[in-house]
Protein backbone atom coordinates (compact mmCIF):
# COMPACT_ATOMS: atom_id res chain seq x y z
CA UNK A 1 0.00 0.00 0.00
CA UNK A 2 1.43 3.72 -0.32
CA UNK A 3 1.32 5.48 2.22
CA UNK A 4 3.68 8.66 1.17
CA UNK A 5 4.08 10.95 -1.98
CA UNK A 6 7.33 11.02 -3.83
CA UNK A 7 7.81 14.32 -5.86
CA UNK A 8 9.56 13.78 -9.46
CA UNK A 9 12.64 15.65 -6.86
CA UNK A 10 12.97 12.70 -5.30
CA UNK A 11 11.83 14.19 -2.09
CA UNK A 12 9.95 12.25 0.25
CA UNK A 13 6.64 13.86 1.50
CA UNK A 14 4.95 12.55 4.27
CA UNK A 15 1.00 11.44 3.58
CA UNK A 16 -1.23 13.05 5.97
CA UNK A 17 -1.76 11.79 9.35
CA UNK A 18 -5.32 11.23 10.52
CA UNK A 19 -4.46 9.23 14.22
CA UNK A 20 -3.50 5.98 13.34
CA UNK A 21 -4.28 5.76 9.53
CA UNK A 22 -3.06 8.00 6.72
CA UNK A 23 -5.42 9.61 4.45
CA UNK A 24 -4.54 8.08 1.73
CA UNK A 25 -5.16 4.62 3.77
CA UNK A 26 -8.46 5.57 4.49
CA UNK A 27 -9.06 6.21 1.00
CA UNK A 28 -7.98 3.12 -0.03
CA UNK A 29 -10.08 1.25 2.84
CA UNK A 30 -12.88 3.09 1.57
CA UNK A 31 -12.47 2.15 -2.02
CA UNK A 32 -11.58 -1.45 -1.76
CA UNK A 33 -14.48 -2.47 0.73
CA UNK A 34 -16.63 -0.25 -1.02
CA UNK A 35 -15.82 -2.13 -4.29
CA UNK A 36 -15.77 -5.71 -2.84
CA UNK A 37 -19.67 -4.61 -0.62
CA UNK A 38 -21.01 -3.67 -4.79
CA UNK A 39 -19.32 -6.89 -6.17
CA UNK A 40 -20.67 -9.53 -3.37
CA UNK A 41 -24.04 -7.52 -3.12
CA UNK A 42 -24.34 -8.02 -6.76
CA UNK A 43 -23.65 -11.86 -6.64
CA UNK A 44 -25.69 -12.54 -3.85
CA UNK A 45 -28.50 -10.85 -5.31
CA UNK A 46 -27.91 -12.50 -8.53
CA UNK A 47 -27.41 -16.00 -7.27
CA UNK A 48 -28.56 -16.46 -4.04
CA UNK A 49 -32.21 -14.13 -4.38
CA UNK A 50 -35.25 -16.03 -5.45
CA UNK A 51 -37.12 -13.93 -7.69
CA UNK A 52 -39.50 -10.97 -6.71
CA UNK A 53 -43.24 -12.17 -7.05
CA UNK A 54 -45.56 -8.53 -7.38
CA UNK A 55 -49.20 -8.62 -6.51
CA UNK A 56 -50.70 -5.99 -8.20
CA UNK A 57 -54.72 -5.30 -7.37
CA UNK A 58 -57.40 -4.75 -9.33
CA UNK A 59 -58.68 -1.64 -10.49
CA UNK A 60 -61.89 -0.58 -8.90
CA UNK A 61 -63.30 1.04 -12.60
CA UNK A 62 -63.19 0.44 -16.50
CA UNK A 63 -64.22 2.24 -19.44
CA UNK A 64 -66.74 0.10 -21.59
CA UNK A 65 -67.07 1.35 -25.27
CA UNK A 66 -69.53 0.83 -27.99
CA UNK A 67 -67.65 1.99 -31.24
CA UNK A 68 -70.32 1.41 -33.24
CA UNK A 69 -72.43 4.13 -31.15
CA UNK A 70 -69.84 6.91 -31.84
CA UNK A 71 -69.67 9.53 -34.21
CA UNK A 72 -66.43 10.43 -34.27
CA UNK A 73 -66.97 14.15 -32.95
CA UNK A 74 -63.64 13.69 -30.61
CA UNK A 75 -65.84 15.21 -27.84
CA UNK A 76 -64.33 12.47 -25.39
CA UNK A 77 -60.93 13.57 -26.44
CA UNK A 78 -61.24 17.02 -26.21
CA UNK A 79 -62.87 16.43 -22.29
CA UNK A 80 -59.99 14.23 -21.59
CA UNK A 81 -57.43 17.18 -22.84
CA UNK A 82 -59.51 19.55 -21.05
CA UNK A 83 -59.87 18.06 -17.85
CA UNK A 84 -56.44 16.88 -17.57
CA UNK A 85 -54.01 19.96 -19.33
CA UNK A 86 -56.65 22.47 -19.43
CA UNK A 87 -56.24 22.40 -23.76
CA UNK A 88 -57.86 20.78 -26.08
CA UNK A 89 -55.46 19.07 -27.58
CA UNK A 90 -56.16 15.64 -30.22
CA UNK A 91 -52.84 14.95 -29.05
CA UNK A 92 -53.12 15.22 -25.50
CA UNK A 93 -55.69 13.13 -25.00
CA UNK A 94 -55.73 10.38 -22.95
CA UNK A 95 -58.40 7.98 -25.04
CA UNK A 96 -58.01 7.80 -28.66
CA UNK A 97 -61.28 7.93 -31.35
CA UNK A 98 -59.53 5.78 -34.32
CA UNK A 99 -60.88 6.32 -37.93
CA UNK A 100 -60.88 5.62 -41.38
CA UNK A 101 -62.84 7.09 -43.60
CA UNK A 102 -62.33 4.19 -46.46
CA UNK A 103 -63.99 1.85 -44.43
CA UNK A 104 -67.58 1.29 -44.09
CA UNK A 105 -69.84 1.03 -40.91
CA UNK A 106 -69.35 -0.58 -38.24
CA UNK A 107 -65.47 -0.96 -39.29
CA UNK A 108 -65.19 3.22 -39.75
CA UNK A 109 -64.24 4.09 -35.94
CA UNK A 110 -62.61 2.69 -33.03
CA UNK A 111 -62.43 3.74 -29.46
CA UNK A 112 -58.92 3.11 -27.73
CA UNK A 113 -59.20 3.40 -24.44
CA UNK A 114 -57.08 1.98 -21.25
CA UNK A 115 -58.13 -1.17 -20.17
CA UNK A 116 -56.66 -0.72 -16.31
CA UNK A 117 -55.44 -4.21 -17.40
CA UNK A 118 -55.32 -7.04 -14.56
CA UNK A 119 -51.60 -7.87 -15.69
CA UNK A 120 -50.78 -4.40 -16.61
CA UNK A 121 -47.73 -4.47 -18.87
CA UNK A 122 -47.22 -0.58 -18.78
CA UNK A 123 -46.26 -1.43 -14.93
CA UNK A 124 -44.47 -4.07 -15.16
CA UNK A 125 -42.28 -2.47 -17.58
CA UNK A 126 -41.87 0.83 -15.93
CA UNK A 127 -38.19 0.89 -14.79
CA UNK A 128 -38.49 3.67 -12.05
CA UNK A 129 -42.16 2.60 -10.65
CA UNK A 130 -43.80 5.77 -12.63
CA UNK A 131 -46.01 4.23 -13.92
CA UNK A 132 -48.16 2.57 -10.89
CA UNK A 133 -50.96 1.23 -9.58
CA UNK A 134 -52.56 3.67 -7.49
CA UNK A 135 -53.07 2.42 -3.62
CA UNK A 136 -56.23 3.53 -3.00
CA UNK A 137 -58.10 2.87 -6.07
CA UNK A 138 -56.19 0.22 -8.22
CA UNK A 139 -56.01 2.91 -11.20
CA UNK A 140 -53.19 2.43 -13.79
CA UNK A 141 -51.88 5.72 -13.50
CA UNK A 142 -48.36 7.72 -14.44
CA UNK A 143 -46.53 9.94 -11.56
CA UNK A 144 -44.87 12.33 -13.79
CA UNK A 145 -42.13 13.57 -11.38
CA UNK A 146 -40.72 9.49 -11.50
CA UNK A 147 -40.86 9.22 -15.33
CA UNK A 148 -37.06 9.51 -17.35
CA UNK A 149 -39.01 9.41 -20.75
CA UNK A 150 -37.59 6.14 -21.72
CA UNK A 151 -40.84 4.97 -22.96
CA UNK A 152 -41.08 1.49 -22.32
CA UNK A 153 -44.96 1.66 -21.38
CA UNK A 154 -45.81 2.94 -24.24
CA UNK A 155 -44.27 0.30 -26.20
CA UNK A 156 -45.11 -2.59 -23.38
CA UNK A 157 -48.72 -2.15 -23.48
CA UNK A 158 -49.88 -4.91 -25.79
CA UNK A 159 -52.96 -3.11 -27.52
CA UNK A 160 -52.69 -1.35 -31.21
CA UNK A 161 -52.84 1.57 -30.60
CA UNK A 162 -50.51 1.72 -26.87
CA UNK A 163 -52.91 2.81 -24.45
CA UNK A 164 -49.47 4.28 -22.52
CA UNK A 165 -49.24 7.82 -24.79
CA UNK A 166 -46.22 9.80 -24.73
CA UNK A 167 -46.64 13.62 -23.61
CA UNK A 168 -45.04 15.64 -26.93
CA UNK A 169 -45.14 18.51 -24.52
CA UNK A 170 -44.11 17.86 -21.26
CA UNK A 171 -41.81 14.78 -22.16
CA UNK A 172 -43.27 12.53 -20.13
CA UNK A 173 -45.56 9.63 -20.28
CA UNK A 174 -49.51 9.26 -19.70
CA UNK A 175 -52.47 7.18 -19.93
CA UNK A 176 -56.05 6.98 -18.76
CA UNK A 177 -55.89 7.13 -15.34
CA UNK A 178 -60.04 7.56 -15.02
CA UNK A 179 -60.13 11.14 -14.68
CA UNK A 180 -57.96 10.00 -10.91
CA UNK A 181 -56.16 13.09 -11.60
CA UNK A 182 -58.08 16.10 -13.35
CA UNK A 183 -56.68 19.46 -11.99
CA UNK A 184 -59.16 21.14 -14.65
CA UNK A 185 -62.48 19.34 -13.50
CA UNK A 186 -64.85 20.68 -11.23
CA UNK A 187 -66.37 17.13 -10.59
CA UNK A 188 -64.70 14.65 -8.20
CA UNK A 189 -62.59 11.92 -10.36
CA UNK A 190 -61.43 8.09 -10.15
CA UNK A 191 -63.48 5.50 -10.14
CA UNK A 192 -66.17 6.67 -7.31
CA UNK A 193 -66.58 10.26 -9.13
CA UNK A 194 -66.41 11.45 -12.91
CA UNK A 195 -65.42 10.47 -15.58
CA UNK A 196 -64.71 13.35 -18.29
CA UNK A 197 -65.10 11.54 -21.84
CA UNK A 198 -68.25 9.51 -20.13
CA UNK A 199 -70.05 12.71 -19.44
CA UNK A 200 -69.31 14.62 -22.31
CA UNK A 201 -69.82 12.02 -25.11
CA UNK A 202 -73.20 13.08 -27.00
CA UNK A 203 -74.03 9.99 -28.08
CA UNK A 204 -73.75 7.64 -24.83
CA UNK A 205 -70.64 5.47 -26.54
CA UNK A 206 -68.44 5.39 -23.44
CA UNK A 207 -69.87 3.97 -20.30
CA UNK A 208 -67.97 3.51 -16.59
CA UNK A 209 -67.82 -0.19 -14.78
CA UNK A 210 -66.83 -0.99 -11.78
CA UNK A 211 -66.36 -4.84 -12.49
CA UNK A 212 -63.72 -5.86 -14.15
CA UNK A 213 -64.77 -6.61 -18.23
CA UNK A 214 -63.74 -10.12 -19.88
CA UNK A 215 -60.07 -9.33 -21.15
CA UNK A 216 -61.10 -9.40 -24.50
CA UNK A 217 -62.39 -6.81 -27.31
CA UNK A 218 -65.47 -7.94 -26.85
CA UNK A 219 -65.41 -7.75 -23.35
CA UNK A 220 -64.62 -4.13 -23.28
CA UNK A 221 -66.48 -3.16 -26.50
CA UNK A 222 -70.18 -3.61 -25.69
CA UNK A 223 -73.62 -2.54 -27.52
CA UNK A 224 -75.10 0.39 -25.48
CA UNK A 225 -77.52 1.61 -27.86
CA UNK A 226 -80.36 1.75 -25.78
CA UNK A 227 -84.33 2.89 -26.46
CA UNK A 228 -83.30 6.86 -26.55
CA UNK A 229 -80.19 5.23 -29.37
CA UNK A 230 -83.69 3.62 -31.15
CA UNK A 231 -85.85 6.53 -30.54
CA UNK A 232 -83.43 8.58 -32.84
CA UNK A 233 -83.99 6.26 -35.50
CA UNK A 234 -80.17 4.34 -35.64
CA UNK A 235 -79.89 0.91 -36.33
CA UNK A 236 -78.88 -0.75 -33.10
CA UNK A 237 -77.99 -4.23 -34.12
CA UNK A 238 -73.84 -4.44 -34.43
CA UNK A 239 -74.17 -4.75 -38.70
CA UNK A 240 -76.25 -1.77 -38.45
CA UNK A 241 -79.18 -3.61 -41.29
CA UNK A 242 -82.09 -3.50 -38.15
CA UNK A 243 -83.88 -0.56 -38.02
CA UNK A 244 -85.81 0.12 -34.81
CA UNK A 245 -89.11 -0.09 -36.27
CA UNK A 246 -88.13 -3.92 -37.34
CA UNK A 247 -86.61 -4.86 -33.82
CA UNK A 248 -89.87 -3.87 -32.65
CA UNK A 249 -91.71 -6.18 -34.83
CA UNK A 250 -88.84 -8.76 -34.78
CA UNK A 251 -89.65 -8.61 -30.63
CA UNK B 1 -39.07 -9.02 -26.33
CA UNK B 2 -38.74 -5.70 -24.74
CA UNK B 3 -35.28 -4.95 -24.47
CA UNK B 4 -33.93 -3.70 -21.14
CA UNK B 5 -32.13 -0.74 -19.89
CA UNK B 6 -28.65 -0.68 -19.06
CA UNK B 7 -29.65 1.37 -16.27
CA UNK B 8 -31.73 -1.49 -14.95
CA UNK B 9 -29.51 -4.48 -15.77
CA UNK B 10 -26.48 -3.19 -15.06
CA UNK B 11 -26.64 -0.49 -12.29
CA UNK B 12 -24.81 -2.29 -10.04
CA UNK B 13 -22.04 -0.71 -12.41
CA UNK B 14 -23.16 3.05 -11.39
CA UNK B 15 -22.00 1.96 -7.53
CA UNK B 16 -18.89 0.66 -8.77
CA UNK B 17 -17.43 3.21 -10.52
CA UNK B 18 -17.13 6.42 -8.35
CA UNK B 19 -15.71 3.27 -5.72
CA UNK B 20 -13.45 2.09 -8.19
CA UNK B 21 -12.04 5.66 -9.22
CA UNK B 22 -11.50 6.47 -5.21
CA UNK B 23 -9.59 2.54 -4.83
CA UNK B 24 -7.76 4.15 -7.76
CA UNK B 25 -6.76 7.10 -6.41
CA UNK B 26 -5.60 5.65 -3.15
CA UNK B 27 -3.01 3.32 -5.03
CA UNK B 28 -1.67 6.30 -7.36
CA UNK B 29 1.76 7.99 -6.40
CA UNK B 30 1.71 11.24 -7.94
CA UNK B 31 4.67 13.45 -9.32
CA UNK B 32 4.52 17.54 -8.75
CA UNK B 33 5.33 19.92 -11.50
CA UNK B 34 9.25 20.28 -12.09
CA UNK B 35 11.42 22.29 -14.88
CA UNK B 36 12.81 19.33 -16.55
CA UNK B 37 15.76 21.05 -19.04
CA UNK B 38 13.75 23.32 -21.81
CA UNK B 39 10.38 22.10 -20.55
CA UNK B 40 7.77 21.85 -17.52
CA UNK B 41 6.14 18.74 -15.99
CA UNK B 42 2.76 20.35 -15.95
CA UNK B 43 0.74 17.30 -15.61
CA UNK B 44 1.61 14.13 -14.40
CA UNK B 45 -0.23 10.59 -15.91
CA UNK B 46 -2.57 10.65 -12.90
CA UNK B 47 -3.91 14.29 -13.74
CA UNK B 48 -4.06 13.49 -17.44
CA UNK B 49 -6.26 10.26 -16.56
CA UNK B 50 -8.99 12.67 -14.58
CA UNK B 51 -9.06 14.79 -17.06
CA UNK B 52 -10.16 12.87 -20.17
CA UNK B 53 -11.98 10.65 -18.60
CA UNK B 54 -14.28 13.26 -17.22
CA UNK B 55 -13.91 15.47 -20.18
CA UNK B 56 -14.93 12.21 -22.70
CA UNK B 57 -17.76 11.30 -19.97
CA UNK B 58 -18.74 14.56 -19.72
CA UNK B 59 -18.67 15.00 -23.56
CA UNK B 60 -21.19 11.85 -24.23
CA UNK B 61 -23.37 12.68 -21.14
CA UNK B 62 -24.33 15.91 -22.31
CA UNK B 63 -24.84 14.76 -26.52
CA UNK B 64 -27.23 11.67 -25.02
CA UNK B 65 -28.43 13.95 -22.57
CA UNK B 66 -29.67 16.64 -24.60
CA UNK B 67 -30.23 14.32 -27.52
CA UNK B 68 -33.16 12.59 -24.94
CA UNK B 69 -34.47 15.99 -24.59
CA UNK B 70 -33.18 17.85 -21.13
CA UNK B 71 -36.80 19.32 -19.57
CA UNK B 72 -36.69 22.71 -21.96
CA UNK B 73 -34.74 21.43 -24.58
CA UNK B 74 -36.38 19.76 -27.48
CA UNK B 75 -35.72 16.31 -27.63
CA UNK B 76 -33.24 15.19 -30.87
CA UNK B 77 -34.85 11.25 -30.20
CA UNK B 78 -38.29 10.50 -31.10
CA UNK B 79 -39.31 7.00 -29.76
CA UNK B 80 -38.51 3.70 -29.41
CA UNK B 81 -34.98 2.01 -30.43
CA UNK B 82 -32.72 5.22 -30.65
CA UNK B 83 -34.44 6.36 -27.13
CA UNK B 84 -33.45 3.35 -25.86
CA UNK B 85 -29.87 3.38 -27.33
CA UNK B 86 -29.35 7.24 -26.34
CA UNK B 87 -29.99 5.93 -22.56
CA UNK B 88 -27.48 3.09 -22.85
CA UNK B 89 -24.66 5.40 -24.73
CA UNK B 90 -26.15 8.21 -21.27
CA UNK B 91 -24.87 4.54 -19.51
CA UNK B 92 -21.82 4.21 -20.63
CA UNK B 93 -21.10 7.33 -20.20
CA UNK B 94 -22.10 7.63 -16.59
CA UNK B 95 -19.32 4.68 -15.63
CA UNK B 96 -16.12 6.77 -16.94
CA UNK B 97 -17.68 10.21 -15.83
CA UNK B 98 -17.81 8.92 -12.09
CA UNK B 99 -14.78 7.21 -12.09
CA UNK B 100 -12.69 9.70 -13.52
CA UNK B 101 -14.40 12.58 -11.33
CA UNK B 102 -14.18 10.37 -8.28
CA UNK B 103 -10.57 9.50 -8.77
CA UNK B 104 -9.94 13.44 -9.64
CA UNK B 105 -11.84 14.29 -6.48
CA UNK B 106 -10.23 11.61 -3.92
CA UNK B 107 -6.74 12.99 -5.48
CA UNK B 108 -7.47 16.02 -4.32
CA UNK B 109 -8.15 15.29 -0.96
CA UNK B 110 -5.05 13.61 -0.63
CA UNK B 111 -3.17 16.69 -1.70
CA UNK B 112 -5.44 19.92 -1.49
CA UNK B 113 -2.86 21.84 -2.27
CA UNK B 114 -3.66 20.64 -5.61
CA UNK B 115 -7.60 22.08 -4.93
CA UNK B 116 -6.06 25.76 -3.90
CA UNK B 117 -4.65 25.56 -6.97
CA UNK B 118 -7.64 26.09 -8.72
CA UNK B 119 -9.24 28.45 -6.21
CA UNK B 120 -9.28 31.97 -8.00
CA UNK B 121 -7.31 34.76 -6.19
CA UNK B 122 -7.50 38.42 -5.38
CA UNK B 123 -6.00 39.02 -8.21
CA UNK B 124 -8.78 37.58 -10.77
CA UNK B 125 -10.52 40.24 -12.20
CA UNK B 126 -7.04 42.44 -12.71
CA UNK B 127 -5.52 39.21 -13.86
CA UNK B 128 -8.13 38.28 -16.63
CA UNK B 129 -8.51 41.80 -17.81
CA UNK B 130 -4.66 42.14 -18.27
CA UNK B 131 -4.07 38.75 -19.81
CA UNK B 132 -7.18 39.09 -22.27
CA UNK B 133 -6.66 43.05 -23.07
CA UNK B 134 -2.83 42.13 -24.10
CA UNK B 135 -4.46 39.48 -26.53
CA UNK B 136 -7.13 41.39 -27.47
CA UNK B 137 -4.23 43.90 -29.29
CA UNK B 138 -4.12 46.40 -25.97
CA UNK B 139 -0.82 47.28 -25.80
CA UNK B 140 -0.80 49.08 -22.38
CA UNK B 141 -1.49 45.85 -20.54
CA UNK B 142 1.45 43.88 -19.78
CA UNK B 143 1.27 39.49 -19.56
CA UNK B 144 0.42 39.00 -15.54
CA UNK B 145 2.56 36.48 -13.89
CA UNK B 146 -0.38 34.27 -13.76
CA UNK B 147 0.42 30.79 -11.60
CA UNK B 148 -0.70 27.06 -13.59
CA UNK B 149 -3.72 27.91 -14.07
CA UNK B 150 -5.51 31.64 -15.71
CA UNK B 151 -7.25 33.27 -12.80
CA UNK B 152 -10.39 33.14 -15.95
CA UNK B 153 -9.64 29.39 -15.71
CA UNK B 154 -10.22 29.64 -12.18
CA UNK B 155 -13.52 31.34 -11.98
CA UNK B 156 -15.27 28.69 -14.99
CA UNK B 157 -13.54 26.14 -12.16
CA UNK B 158 -15.70 26.65 -9.59
CA UNK B 159 -19.32 27.42 -12.04
CA UNK B 160 -18.28 23.36 -13.38
CA UNK B 161 -17.86 22.23 -9.30
CA UNK B 162 -20.86 23.72 -8.84
CA UNK B 163 -22.90 21.55 -11.95
CA UNK B 164 -20.58 18.64 -11.64
CA UNK B 165 -21.94 18.11 -7.72
CA UNK B 166 -24.95 18.91 -8.50
CA UNK B 167 -25.06 16.73 -11.54
CA UNK B 168 -23.53 14.00 -9.52
CA UNK B 169 -26.17 14.05 -6.52
CA UNK B 170 -29.44 14.41 -9.05
CA UNK B 171 -27.92 11.61 -10.84
CA UNK B 172 -27.43 9.16 -8.71
CA UNK B 173 -30.87 10.00 -7.19
CA UNK B 174 -32.34 9.10 -10.65
CA UNK B 175 -29.68 5.55 -10.85
CA UNK B 176 -31.30 5.28 -7.44
CA UNK B 177 -35.17 5.39 -8.72
CA UNK B 178 -34.13 2.03 -10.76
CA UNK B 179 -33.61 0.05 -7.72
CA UNK B 180 -35.66 1.52 -4.93
CA UNK B 181 -38.86 3.75 -4.72
CA UNK B 182 -38.23 7.66 -4.18
CA UNK B 183 -40.86 10.07 -3.44
CA UNK B 184 -42.16 11.68 -6.27
CA UNK B 185 -41.68 15.10 -4.20
CA UNK B 186 -37.60 14.19 -4.31
CA UNK B 187 -37.95 13.59 -7.96
CA UNK B 188 -40.02 16.61 -9.33
CA UNK B 189 -36.48 18.84 -7.96
CA UNK B 190 -34.12 16.51 -9.07
CA UNK B 191 -34.84 16.60 -12.66
CA UNK B 192 -34.91 20.04 -13.11
CA UNK B 193 -32.12 20.25 -10.75
CA UNK B 194 -30.21 18.10 -13.39
CA UNK B 195 -31.47 19.17 -16.48
CA UNK B 196 -30.60 23.19 -15.30
CA UNK B 197 -26.79 21.95 -13.96
CA UNK B 198 -26.78 20.15 -17.13
CA UNK B 199 -26.95 23.38 -18.97
CA UNK B 200 -24.46 25.08 -17.14
CA UNK B 201 -21.86 22.25 -17.66
CA UNK B 202 -22.66 23.00 -21.57
CA UNK B 203 -21.69 26.60 -21.08
CA UNK B 204 -18.78 25.24 -19.20
CA UNK B 205 -18.01 23.20 -21.17
CA UNK B 206 -18.63 25.38 -24.83
CA UNK B 207 -16.15 27.62 -23.02
CA UNK B 208 -13.24 25.12 -22.15
CA UNK B 209 -13.21 23.45 -25.42
CA UNK B 210 -13.07 27.02 -27.19
CA UNK B 211 -10.44 28.35 -24.89
CA UNK B 212 -8.58 25.36 -24.52
CA UNK B 213 -8.34 23.80 -28.02
CA UNK B 214 -9.70 26.01 -30.56
CA UNK B 215 -7.86 28.94 -29.78
CA UNK B 216 -4.01 28.58 -30.90
CA UNK B 217 -2.59 30.23 -28.14
CA UNK B 218 -3.76 27.28 -25.62
CA UNK B 219 -2.42 24.75 -28.12
CA UNK B 220 0.54 23.68 -26.08
CA UNK B 221 -1.03 23.47 -22.90
CA UNK B 222 -3.68 20.71 -25.08
CA UNK B 223 -0.43 19.27 -25.97
CA UNK B 224 0.39 19.14 -22.60
CA UNK B 225 -2.59 17.21 -21.62
CA UNK B 226 -1.23 14.27 -23.68
CA UNK B 227 2.11 14.36 -23.24
CA UNK B 228 2.77 15.68 -19.79
CA UNK B 229 4.88 19.16 -20.79
CA UNK B 230 4.93 22.61 -21.89
CA UNK B 231 8.21 24.32 -23.20
CA UNK B 232 9.66 26.30 -21.09
CA UNK B 233 9.68 29.48 -22.99
CA UNK B 234 5.82 28.56 -23.33
CA UNK B 235 5.79 28.87 -19.37
CA UNK B 236 8.23 31.88 -19.04
CA UNK B 237 5.77 33.56 -21.20
CA UNK B 238 2.19 32.45 -20.18
CA UNK B 239 3.03 31.14 -16.74
CA UNK B 240 5.61 33.17 -14.83
CA UNK B 241 3.74 33.03 -11.59
CA UNK B 242 3.53 29.40 -11.89
CA UNK B 243 7.80 28.96 -12.18
CA UNK B 244 8.41 31.49 -9.94
CA UNK B 245 6.71 28.34 -7.16
CA UNK B 246 8.43 26.13 -8.84
CA UNK B 247 12.00 27.89 -7.97
CA UNK B 248 13.20 28.64 -11.41
CA UNK B 249 14.99 31.66 -11.23
CA UNK B 250 15.09 33.73 -14.05
CA UNK B 251 11.08 33.58 -13.71
CA UNK B 252 10.94 34.31 -10.21
CA UNK B 253 13.51 37.92 -10.83
CA UNK B 254 11.16 38.08 -13.30
CA UNK B 255 7.44 37.49 -11.74
CA UNK B 256 8.94 39.43 -8.37
CA UNK B 257 9.91 42.67 -10.77
CA UNK B 258 6.20 42.68 -12.59
CA UNK B 259 4.04 42.06 -9.36
CA UNK B 260 6.05 44.81 -8.03
CA UNK B 261 5.29 47.22 -11.34
CA UNK B 262 1.65 45.79 -10.71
Amino acid sequence: MVDKDTSSAGEIVPAEKTGTISRRQFFTGVGGLGVGIVLGGTLFNGLLLPDEVIAIPASQGYLLVDSKKCQGCNTCMMACSLTHHGVQSLSLSRIQVIQDPFAKFPDDKYIAQCRQCADPKCVTACPTGAMHVDTETGVRTVDVAKCIGCQECVYACEFNVSRAGWNFEEKHAQKCDLCLNTPFMDAEGGPGGQQACVAACPTGAISFVSEIPVQSDAGYEVNLRDEGWAALGYPIDDEGKVSPAEAALAE
Amino acid sequence: MQRELLFDSATWLVWLAPLLGVLAAGLTTRKDPVVKGDRVLRHDRAAIIEHWTHGIGTTVLLVSGIALGVWFLPALVGSGDPVWTMMDVHFGAVLVFLFGTFYYGTNTLLATKRFREHLPTKDAVEYTKRHYGLLLGFKKFTMPPERKYFESEKMAYILALASTVTIIITGLLKVAAHVMDIPAGVMAIVTPAHDVATVAMLAFFLAHVFFAAVLPMSWPVLRSMFTGYVDLEYAKHEHAGWLAQLGYEDARTEAAVDETAA
